[in-house]
């Protein structure tokens, strides 16, 4: 075989033409044997090698003009390929020219089918992409680089979140203390802008945060089995308060073959619908918030289960509906001036379902409202999840003053913080500033809990927690770590280092007071009897209280309430005293409205919303027997197996109850 | 070893067993692509012996998902996997035959346990690629490093060629259509991972340990396995026959099936 002449005149003009055009095309042609020897090379490719057809031609291989690496990967994958298929197209290959230096080449080449010859042989066609090869250079480096800036990005944005929220805890726990302390009309509303304001920020640092983690893919999926109607349910009693307030209505419904116990992530789902339904009472100004939970389809143990929030607010216009799923984008500038907000919640809420492989649906029309729909497939759970029923014990205030907590934190703002709560609540602590103090202290002395900082200089929080757990202790205290984290984020090492609890910081006081009653509970549970016959002033350690004369002596029945809480917060000047007991009897009045209501429907949920409610007051008036008697009250609605005669007695003496407290408040009013 | 045994090996290891003979064959493919490699070679030994072909975790059809950077870092995890399968399928007496790094893989695999095999046959064995003191092996460090640059240059280039394309082969229809372009298709980082620990292994020692009887089949033009190197393999394991093809490249079960066989069914008759 020999190469084609073209300059042969026997040739038809046809051929002539093909040949010339094969030898001058405007891509370089070799044709090999299956050994790689070069059988035919058009001129092009010799212009670009800078060879002469002699020097190749016979001579030399293809693979012999590549560089080394690429000679590896033409017998390693190029050539199996091809005589796999019979072809391969566009494998990138350095050719090396005469002169040594290098050109950037796509490579297509094939076997051509011959029956008749003896050899096989193949043809490559060779195209110069050194510009395509510099451009997506560019572009891999570019993409690299922007792919490395935005990790970096959402890295620094995490630590950053994470580093505001120590001070914010600052500002949000003295804003609170401030709160309470007696201020006048102009002080107190700075007080709650204050409160109101690093509340927001709070909120928007968490949802950085959230959406920093998210994109730097720290965020996986949990499978664990929970329980779908205690997750909604808990969602309705904290939501219930806010919709009450503005007058609209929530409503959650669970289609009866939603499966009770399932098995997924229930905290995504919580921050999910959480969004939602705080988005949908948020732009609504009147009528119903409603979820619906139905199941949309089922794979034998697997469910599909949709989820949707409607509401009867602003609605959105159709052409921002794309938008607002758009990191800090809401509907309009005017919607973020009236309502406020980040606009990060969807952003954050679509990431999430992107994670369970879903996608948010919304619906809106603009004046009538909204819905926002998703579907999540969980499996039913064979075992049920532990219920939370249990941490919804009797509560008492009472039952703190018998604990005895120790605080450790390497952080003196911290610890003010802290223990200016339990001064108020009247909980005997001490404080230590390192581990290694802490441990100290509790080789002397024993406490019920310890509430634990986890990032502490020297020994942290969980090397604290090991070495306590070490101890040859009597009993092991309760510790509670404390810390910028988010639980779920450190739940395994808060475990490994024996740590029962966790406290987020920045805490409101009822999260705090909530963790404390909850373990107190533990150690003690306490009836509604014989809260009566607690003594209702207990010394506390580190304060002596005074008794005011005018709240003990002037009302007829101290068990009922006292306002000793009052006065000391007042200093005992008696015009602060009067402005909060009015107050609080303006309170008492829609509470016994509220009680009364529930009474005449049998609400179990009016009880809890009241409960919830009135939490603070009671405690600031020590008003324990009505708080105790309204959930005694509840938990006779709650149970199936008490009389009716039980909650009718129960309820009479709420009634009483609170004519009692109306009529001491009143009374201390008008003097 | 600490690894995790594996839930579902046949599935994982994408197993295809054939062949009508007692006598087991293992097929195992070299660094580049899968067992696609022995699709001229494998079928003409069905009549006689039970032919095994595998994927390599990382290679071809195999369970992605088992592929672990630090334990396929070097090729004993390889060989282990090679008992594994033996193991799984009760295999005894097995021929191994191993393309290219396989064929170290199979020395390894018969050093753990030599009760597994009967006879090895090496297909372009290599201890060690590159260069050293009073030894051949064909490349220098440099050309190393520069196919690994290589591997990362052809996944740019192949970034949209790549992508398994169903075209039609009308030239060679017993393909089907299914197979164009998806061969050789591994992930770039377990490629460049499989090809750090094939060329930079150096195995010269294990071959004088070797206790079975192999087969060292050379071909006559080899960048990736010189001759010298071929002829080192023969005279370190002490029973070896070394068979020079007339084949060239690195492939010759592609390259030349039939001369491939017959080199093949003549050692088996020894």
């Amino acid at each position: 075989m020999s190469e084609p002449d073209i300059g042969n005149d026997q040739h038809s003009p046809e051929l002539t033409i093909a040949l010339e055009l094969y030898d001058n095309a405007p891509c370089g042609s070799i044709s090999f044997f299956k050994d790689g020897t070069i059988y035919a090379i058009n001129q092009t490719m010799l212009t670009w090698l800078g060879y002469t057809r002699e020097e190749l031609v016979e001579q030399r291989t293809l693979p012999s003009l590549f560089r080394i690496g690429g000679q590896i990967f033409f017998e390693t994958h190029f050539f199996p390929l091809i005589k796999m298929q019979g072809f391969v197209n566009e494998v990138y290959f350095d050719v090396v020219r005469k002169d040594n230096s290098i050109f950037h080449a796509l490579i297509n080449a094939r076997e051509i089918p011959s029956k008749s010859r003896q050899k096989e042989l193949f043809q490559a066609t060779i195209l110069d992409i050194s510009d395509r090869w510099k451009y997506e250079k560019e572009l891999l480096h570019a993409k690299r680089k922007a792919e490395a800036d935005s990790k970096a990005k959402a890295e620094f944005l995490s630590t950053i979140s994470h580093e505001i929220r120590t001070p914010l805890n600052t500002i949000l726990g003295i804003g609170h203390l401030l709160h309470e302390t007696p201020l006048n009309e102009n002080q107190k509303e700075y007080a709650r802008l204050l409160l109101h304001s690093s509340e927001n920020l709070l909120s928007l640092v968490n949802n950085l945060l959230d959406l920093s983690k998210i994109e730097a893919q720290k965020v996986t999926l949990e499978q664990m089995p929970f329980h779908l109607g205690e997750l909604l349910e808990l969602m309705h009693e904290t939501f219930s308060v806010r919709a009450r307030a503005k007058g609209i209505q929530l409503d959650i419904s669970i289609a009866k073959n939603v499966p009770k116990h399932l098995t997924g992530d229930p905290v995504k789902l919580n921050q999910i619908l959480t969004n939602l339904i705080g988005n949908a009472i948020k732009f609504t100004k009147t009528g119903t918030v409603q979820l619906a939970v139905t199941v949309e389809q089922k794979k034998a143990e697997t469910y599909q289960i949709h989820f949707s929030v409607s509401d009867t607010g602003i609605g959105i216009p159709p052409e921002k509906l794309e938008a607002i799923f758009q990191e800090f984008s809401q509907a309009s500038y005017d919607v973020s001036v009236e309502f406020g907000g980040t606009g990060l919640g969807l952003t954050i809420c679509q990431k999430l379902l992107e994670l369970h492989q879903s996608k948010m649906e919304v619906k809106s029309t603009l004046g009538k409202g909204s819905t926002f729909s998703f579907s999540i497939w969980y499996t039913a759970a064979d075992t049920p999840s532990p219920t939370k029923k249990a941490k919804k014990e009797r509560r008492n205030l009472l039952i703190l003053k018998d604990m005895d907590v120790l605080v450790v934190d390497d952080n003196p703002d911290n610890i003010f913080i802290a223990t200016q709560y339990l001064d108020q609540w009247e909980v005997p602590y001490a404080t230590a500033e390192s581990g290694k103090k802490a441990l100290d202290m509790v080789r002397k002395r024993s406490f019920d809990l310890i509430l634990l900082d986890l990032q502490m200089p020297k020994m942290d929080g969980y090397e604290t927690a090991r070495k306590l757990r070490s101890l040859p202790l009597k009993t092991q205290p309760v510790i509670v770590a404390f810390s910028a984290s988010a639980a779920g984020e450190v739940a395994d090492l808060l475990e490994a280092a024996g740590i029962d609890d966790h406290l987020s910081k920045p805490f409101k006081p009822k999260d705090f007071m909530d963790t404390l009653l909850e373990h107190s509970s533990h150690r003690k549970k306490i009836s509604a009897d014989n809260v009566n016959l607690k003594p209702s002033v207990a010394a506390s350690e580190g304060q002596k209280k005074k008794k005011t004369k005018a709240a003990s002596e002037d009302t007829p029945n101290t068990v009922s309430f006292k306002i000793d809480r009052y006065a000391k917060m007042a200093n005992n000047r008696p015009e602060y005293i009067k402005k909060f007991v009015l107050s609080t009897l303006d309170a008492f009045a829609t509470y016994k409205q509220d009680f009364q209501n529930s009474v005449k429907t049998k609400d179990p949920e009016g009880f809890s919303n009241l409960i919830h409610k009135s939490t603070m007051s009671f405690y600031y008036i020590e008003a324990d027997r009505l708080g105790s008697l309204l959930m005694a009250c509840r938990d006779a609605l709650q149970d199936d197996t008490a009389d009716d005669g039980t909650f009718k007695k129960l309820a009479a003496e709420c009634q009483a109850e609170f004519d009692t407290i109306i009529r001491g408040l009143t009374h201390i009013g008008e003097t | 070893m600490t690894r995790q045994p594996f839930a579902d090996l046949a599935r994982q290891f994408n197993i295809t067993i054939s062949g009508k003979g007692s006598q087991p064959m293992l097929f195992a493919h070299g660094y580049g692509c899968d067992q696609n490699m022995w699709r001229f070679v494998s079928p003409h030994f069905e009549a006689t012996h039970k032919t095994v072909l595998f994927d390599y975790i990382g290679a071809g059809k195999s369970d992605v998902s088992a592929y672990d950077p630090t334990t396929y870092s070097s090729l004993d995890a390889y060989a282990d996997d090679v008992i594994a399968i033996c193991d799984h399928l009760n295999l005894s007496n097995v021929i191994f035959v191993g393309h290219s790094v396989s064929s170290m893989i199979g020395v390894l695999a018969a050093n753990k346990r030599s009760d597994l095999f009967s006879k090895l046959v090496l297909v372009g064995p290599s201890p060690r690629y590159i260069n050293d003191e009073g030894y051949i092996g064909g490349f220098d460090r440099g050309s190393i490093d520069d196919l690994l640059e290589a591997l990362d240059s052809n996944y740019l280039g192949w970034s949209t060629s790549m992508a398994p394309v169903i075209m039609g082969n009308p030239e060679r229809p017993e393909l089907g259509k299914e197979l164009s372009n998806s061969f050789c298709q591994t992930d770039p980082e377990i490629a460049k991972n499989f090809a750090r620990a094939t060329f930079l292994s150096d195995n010269r020692d294990d071959l004088t340990k070797l206790k079975v009887p192999a087969l060292v089949m050379q071909c006559s033009q080899d960048v990736i396995a010189p001759l010298e190197v071929g002829t080192y393999v023969a005279e370190q394991i002490p029973n070896s026959t070394l068979k020079i093809l007339e084949a060239t490249g690195h492939c010759p079960n592609l390259s030349a099936p039939e001369e491939t066989v017959r080199t093949i069914q003549e050692f088996l008759k020894t």
